[in-house]
């Protein structure tokens, strides 16, 4: 399996939970080999996943982004992006839609039986990410909230 | 009863429910809460999320099970692959739903199981 295809599953999720969830259409661009490392745009979550593929995923986004976001899903409205709500709100998108494309990839290749960890959120400027001997794609989309990036780490573990 | 480690779906749950007249009788962030306050919460149907700390949803499923067979309990999960529906079915799970739900889905979901009796 090509490297950048691993991210394939969740560029796919994020539209359509985005779109299910919140009624906002995703535009994407292109995957960009990251390497080891991930620099955050302010406000990441992070889920992790172990079985047949083990690694990370990372759904980030500026804190206006998560601040609207939040403020669409729940229908209130939030000033900061460490309030509790939006910290919420940012783990149950992410592990949606890492548990849709993990969900995608079971039933793609029957035997993987890959299993979520649950998220973290972490909000900070200017803070970056080391996946430690894993390499990483990333791909930066649009949407009318704001932009998102979202960075996909994997290796293939034990079946 | 709601069940998830999240408090925004427990949250998106009361908001779809409640104005449709059902009650949620008690809510749990873990599956070993959930089995806590099972015997006192006397549900009618459960909504169980899957991926949760401490104790996950299928394993509270199969407790709740043990302590009552015919308790209806729907999966609500953003994992929903066909490993864990066979499994939720192994264990008598009522039926599934994939996370994002959308209001009438789940509502539709609970009325149905509800009419099995």
């Amino acid at each position: 399996m090509s490297s950048t295809t691993y991210i394939v599953p969740f560029i796919k999720a994020v539209a359509s939970v985005f779109k299910d969830m919140l009624g906002i259409v995703v535009t994407r661009g292109e995957p960009v080999d990251e390497g080891e490392g991930f620099e955050s745009q302010g406000f990441a979550v992070i889920v992790g996943f172990t079985g047949g593929w083990r690694g990370r995923f990372f759904l980030d986004m500026p804190p206006a982004t998560a601040i609207k976001v939040a403020g669409i899903l729940t229908g209130e409205e939030y000033d900061s992006a460490t309030h509790e709500e939006v910290l919420l709100c940012g783990a149950e998108i992410g592990n949606v839609v890492c548990g849709n494309a993990i969900t995608a990839v079971n039933d793609a290749y029957p035997g993987l039986g890959i299993r979520l960890t649950p998220p973290s959120v972490f909000v900070g400027e200017g803070f970056s990410m080391f996946n430690v001997r894993l390499s990483s794609y990333s791909v930066m989309m649009q949407t009318d909230a704001g932009p998102l990036k979202i960075n996909v780490a994997v290796e293939e573990g034990k079946r | 009863m709601a069940v998830d480690d999240s408090p925004v779906t427990r949250k998106m749950l009361k908001k779809a429910l409640e104005p449709e007249g059902f009650v949620i009788v008690a809510e749990a962030g873990n599956g070993r809460d959930a089995v806590a306050a099972y015997s006192q919460a006397n549900p009618d149907v459960i909504t169980m999320d899957v991926t949760m700390p401490i104790m996950d949803g299928l394993e509270a499923a199969a407790a709740i099970k043990k302590l009552n067979p015919s308790q209806k309990i729907i999966m609500l999960s953003a994992m929903g692959d066909k490993d864990i529906v066979a499994e939720a079915q192994s264990l008598g799970i009522s039926d599934f739903c994939t996370k994002p739900f959308k209001p009438d889905e789940i509502i539709g979901k609970i009325l149905k199981v509800l009419a099995e009796g």
